[in-house]
């Protein structure tokens, strides 16, 4: 991000104080909560520490059979998707950043139908044509209905990858007698590798905890974690359940948080949402 | 980052047919599902709702839309959805445009910290978020707990009432509002606002004279996306949000899974799809333009 060094060089940055202390206030301490009761046995209000801290409850929680379910449908479902997702769309994104064919740009740009309409009318919509093709409740007519949100993330991210690398040294690579698979897998491969192991987190950590498809097409019969974890709260378990499952949850999401900064951080990642 | 449009043209010595049937073959499949699992289930949304299968065979019919806007609890959600979604929107430019304006132009060590603390939000799946909100802003929850630890009275908590969602959806959203706002701001040249700082102006007047006009776009752009992502958001109104009414994404689903009445939840979402159609429309004109600008 570009910054200017002119304005506020000097002074204390009192505004960048306050930001800081709201935005720690507003998004910090719902979290720390959660956490604060996944380690807690009693916590009965108006305490404002909880009575008595304990693990008792993560025995329970990880002794629960829908838990373990949950998260072995969950992980086989993200890893399914992620590989299809894969195997399909980074070919195709090599392609539309390398080769010319008829109706490149307008089938580039057809992925943004994905995101062009309201997420869940859209997955109503294909509900219906799955209801006609029996996919309703079956672990595949989730995948399908998973990898269709992952197609955009997938083509567009690596497309922007394989196009930052640099040609001149595939083309000095190819004058000295290099095939192209050589080139690929020496010189591209490696240039654009971080950003499409990025791209592939970020799909496997969201097909993780997408939720609506999960539940409209999956439900009764495939449960995810996210779906039981609905279940805990509206059944009102034991508050622990919940907070426990949601320290577990949150375990993907923090080991995308840790790589894929490095492609957030850069303007990229808000470009692909067309700002 | 100009390098996510620049299709530049392909090189390479093959001839170009071959290399056009192997470009197309390779993006065949993904292409595919688009055309099969986006564009096919609206349009036969759309058909199946119109032309319904009578006793004398299909005809056309408005009956399932004519029965929408006229039963007061379909309209009482869509009114919900769009007070929620229209709160939320203003909302967050209300937040997202200071920390982006900050972001721009400070230079303090605090700059990474509020970057990292706005985006943070990125990384919580929004259940785990509408647990963590229950927990502290429900009943008995932990603002009750401080409130009442410093002596004040309870305030009326917005769990289970429609500013339940909202917060939730701003908490949600306030990521990608900041870095669509950030990365409009960054295409305002310095130079500009020093010119007019020279000649005197003071911050409110760089804002509104030289900074607004030049990112309207973005700004747009980021209110078509958080409106498409809000309207038919579903996790956080059905964990946080009011049972009755309820917001179209809830609804929606009640009406497929629980009532087993795809029309009735097709019709539903038809309707979403029109309400929406102007911000989604503007928002894949404005990225193929900006495309088109970028591949030259």
């Amino acid at each position: 991000m570009i910054r200017s060094y002119s304005s506020t060089s000097g002074r204390f940055d009192w505004m960048g104080l306050a930001f800081a202390i709201l935005l720690v206030i507003v998004i910090a301490v719902p979290l720390l909560v959660v956490f604060t009761w996944a380690f807690t046995e009693v916590w009965r209000y108006p305490s404002v520490i909880p009575q008595k801290f304990g693990l008792r409850f993560w025995d329970q929680t990880l002794s629960r059979a829908d838990v373990w379910e949950a998260l072995f449908i969950s992980l086989r479902l993200s890893a399914t998707v992620t590989a299809l997702s894969a195997l399909i769309c980074l070919p195709a994104a090599y392609a539309f950043a390398r080769m010319k064919f008829p109706g490149r740009d307008l089938f580039f740009l057809s992925f943004l139908a994905s995101h062009a309409f309201p997420k869940f009318g859209l997955l109503v919509a294909i509900a219906a044509i799955f209801l006609q093709l029996n996919l309703i409740a079956t672990f595949w007519g989730v995948v399908l209905i998973q990898l269709v949100g992952t197609l955009m993330l997938m083509i567009w991210i690596p497309v922007a990858a394989f196009q930052a690398v640099d040609r001149r040294m595939e083309e000095a690579a190819r004058d000295v007698g290099a095939g192209p698979l050589r080139v690929f897998w020496s010189i591209t491969l490696p240039q654009a590798g971080p950003t499409i192991f990025a791209a592939v987190l970020l799909t496997f950590v969201s097909t993780f905890y997408e939720t609506e498809g999960a539940w409209l097409i999956g439900a009764p019969q495939i449960r995810t974690m996210p779906v039981l974890m609905i279940n805990f709260i509206n059944n009102q378990v034991v508050v622990q359940y919940g907070a426990v499952l949601s320290v577990i949850l949150w375990v993907p999401s923090f080991i995308a948080l840790i790589f894929a900064r490095r492609v957030i951080g850069t303007g990229s990642f808000a470009k692909g949402f067309g700002a | 980052m100009a390098d996510t449009a620049t299709l530049s043209a392909a090189g390479g010595s093959e001839p170009a047919i071959g290399r056009g049937l192997k470009g197309l073959l390779l993006v065949a499949i993904p292409v595919f599902l688009v055309g099969w699992l986006i564009i096919y289930p609206i349009f036969a949304a759309i058909l199946s709702t119109l032309f319904v299968a009578g006793p004398d065979g299909v005809q056309f019919s408005t009956a399932s839309y004519q029965f929408f806007f006229s039963d007061p609890y379909s309209r009482a959600n869509l009114a919900l959805t769009l007070w929620t979604t229209s709160i939320c929107a203003v909302l967050l430019l209300l937040v997202g445009l200071p920390i982006a304006l900050y972001l721009r132009f400070s230079t303090s060590r605090f700059a990474d910290l509020v970057q990292s603390l706005a985006i943070f939000p990125m990384f919580v799946p929004s259940i785990i978020l509408s647990y963590a909100l229950i927990r502290t802003i429900g009943p008995n929850g932990t603002v009750d707990i401080l409130l009442n630890a410093v002596g004040l009275p309870k305030l009326p908590t917005p769990y289970l009432t429609p500013w339940g969602p909202v917060i939730g959806l701003v908490w949600d959203n306030l990521p990608l509002t900041v870095l669509m706002l950030t990365a409009g701001l960054a295409g305002i040249s310095s130079p500009s606002i020093e010119a007019a700082r020279d000649v005197g102006a003071g911050p409110i007047r760089v804002f509104w004279y030289i900074i607004l006009p030049r990112m309207g776009n973005s700004i747009l752009v980021t209110i078509s996306f958080t409106v498409l992502g809000i309207f038919s958001s579903f996790t956080l109104p059905y964990v946080l949000g009011p049972a009755s009414p309820e917001m179209m994404g809830p609804f929606m689903l009640r009406t497929f899974n629980d009532l087993y009445d795809p029309l009735n939840a097709k019709t539903q979402a038809v309707i979403s799809f029109v309400f929406c159609l102007f911000f989604g429309l503007f928002y894949v004109w404005s990225i193929a333009r900006n495309q088109r600008s970028q591949s030259r």
